[in-house]
């Protein structure tokens, strides 16, 4: 399970997250919210990729930034979060997709398996050559979700997931949510389509202002969405 | 020795001697720019101002500063080095390394951001997650390198006051094409101005050329 405890963090003097509190364990867990509520920053913070200002995280019980830093690595490794806009890095999308699997220091043989397997899974793997800044939108993400399978983390974080996918892709994306859960990964998603938390959530959480201000199962919180 | 293998000779010196001017100050430049745009503290932020701001520096006021500096009184005097080529690729180095510091600060504090955020996300140490930085900005650093080697080709001032223009050892094409011209020859220096134009065009056409690699 991940958890932050009374996080804090801020850009420059703006606090963004005022004492967030929130725990992803199995399941999906969808945090909503309004633009600006803090969910981007909340799901970095829980990520290890912003150390907070105060307050803890802790991923499988591990307090990570009390961690010495080689035990942080292994902790964050656990973790993968992928950003609402597709970074893709300089190459093809077969080097994309592999990108994770290297900072493994995995062989050669099993990178090029597990790569080309999440690739095919996600229906990328006629794309695998072609430059990675060429592809569109929907391409894009579908290959930073595949380069974040590859490395096969037992937590994802996924910022507004479905935000560039038309329908076919959107479905091909939600499916493989399920699967995943049925894995028993544990699955964190920001967005602000409310509908789409009814739709795949285990446990919405709904934040405002830098706080969870409730949390609970889709069915408690309809209501308040 | 024949017209052609004098102007050869110049060319070709004038390359090696900006070359290892690039060189040292790249090994120099483009680590303290990643530490530059890493810290983002106020005293980093004045360093690249500063920085900044010398990059049009006169040649002359560096060479004046390296000649007092290599000059047999001055502090490195017992190095030996004033008059040779390796002062002229020393002091072209210190000339450009404003200009490359400041525009490899601009590339990687760019591809930093998003770069650093993504290697962490998935999983990178400190050095993975540098070397991510150093890999995405690769053709802009080279870029850089390049841009900074044609301002050290084509300055005269250093090359003129740490390298005194001796014949068959220090001349470069801008010391030359200056001596010539002032002897009135010139076939030699319109010959040298061919090719310090040709490089020149070489090297912006290579920089535009890893500008746009994607």
């Amino acid at each position: 399970m991940i958890e932050a405890d009374s996080v804090w963090y801020s850009y420059s003097d703006k606090a963004v997250l005022k004492g967030a509190s929130l725990s992803i364990g199995n399941g999906i867990t969808v945090l909503v919210g309004p633009n600006g509520a803090g969910k981007t920053t909340l799901l970095k913070v829980m990520a290890g990729i912003y150390r907070p200002d105060s307050g803890r995280v802790f991923i499988d019980e591990e307090d990570l930034w009390a961690c010495p830093p080689p035990r942080r690595v292994e902790l964050r490794r656990r973790v993968v979060y992928v950003h609402e806009k597709p970074i893709v890095l300089r190459g093809s999308v077969f080097f994309n997709v592999c990108y994770g699997l290297m900072l493994r220091g995995l062989d050669r043989e099993e990178v090029r398996r597990r790569a080309l397997e999440v690739m095919e899974k996600l229906g990328i793997k006629a794309l695998a050559w072609k430059n990675a800044r060429e592809l569109s939108a929907g391409q894009a993400q579908l290959m930073v979700l595949a380069r974040a399978l590859a490395v096969e983390p037992k937590y994802l974080l996924l910022d507004e997931p479905l935000a560039n996918l038309d329908k076919e892709n959107r479905e091909l994306v939600l499916g493989l949510l399920e699967v995943l859960k049925s894995k028993g990964l544990g699955v964190g998603v920001a967005t602000h389509d409310k509908l789409l938390a009814l739709r795949i959530a285990d446990k919405i959480a709904l934040m405002e202002e830098g706080r969870v201000v409730v949390e609970g199962s889709p069915r408690d919180l309809k209501d308040y969405l | 020795m024949s017209f052609m293998e004098e102007v050869v000779e110049i060319a070709f010196r004038s390359l090696a001697v900006s070359g290892l001017a690039t060189l040292m100050a790249s090994i120099w430049s483009i680590p303290l720019a990643a530490v530059l745009t890493h810290s983002k503290s106020r005293f980093c932020r004045t360093v690249l101002d500063v920085l900044n701001a010398m990059i049009g520096v006169p040649t002359v006021l560096i060479g004046l500063l390296l000649y007092l500096l290599l000059s047999r009184t001055g502090p490195l005097g017992i190095f030996n080095l004033l008059y040779t080529p390796l002062a002229i690729s020393f002091g072209q180095a210190i000339l450009i390394t404003p200009l490359l510091i400041s525009l490899a600060a601009e590339h990687l504090g760019r591809v930093r951001e998003s770069v650093s955020e993504l290697a962490l996300s998935l999983g990178a140490t400190r050095v993975q997650m540098a070397t991510t930085v150093i890999r995405e900005a690769g053709p802009q650093l080279v870029s850089t390198a390049l841009v900074a080697f044609n301002r050290a080709i084509g300055e005269l001032g250093v090359a003129l006051m740490v390298g005194g223009d001796i014949r068959r050892f220090t001349r470069v094409m801008t010391t030359a094409i200056a001596l010539e011209v002032e002897k009135g020859e010139f076939e030699l220096a319109l010959a040298l101005g061919g090719i310090l134009l040709f490089i020149t065009i070489l090297v912006t056409v290579a920089v535009r050329a890893f500008g746009r690699v994607r």
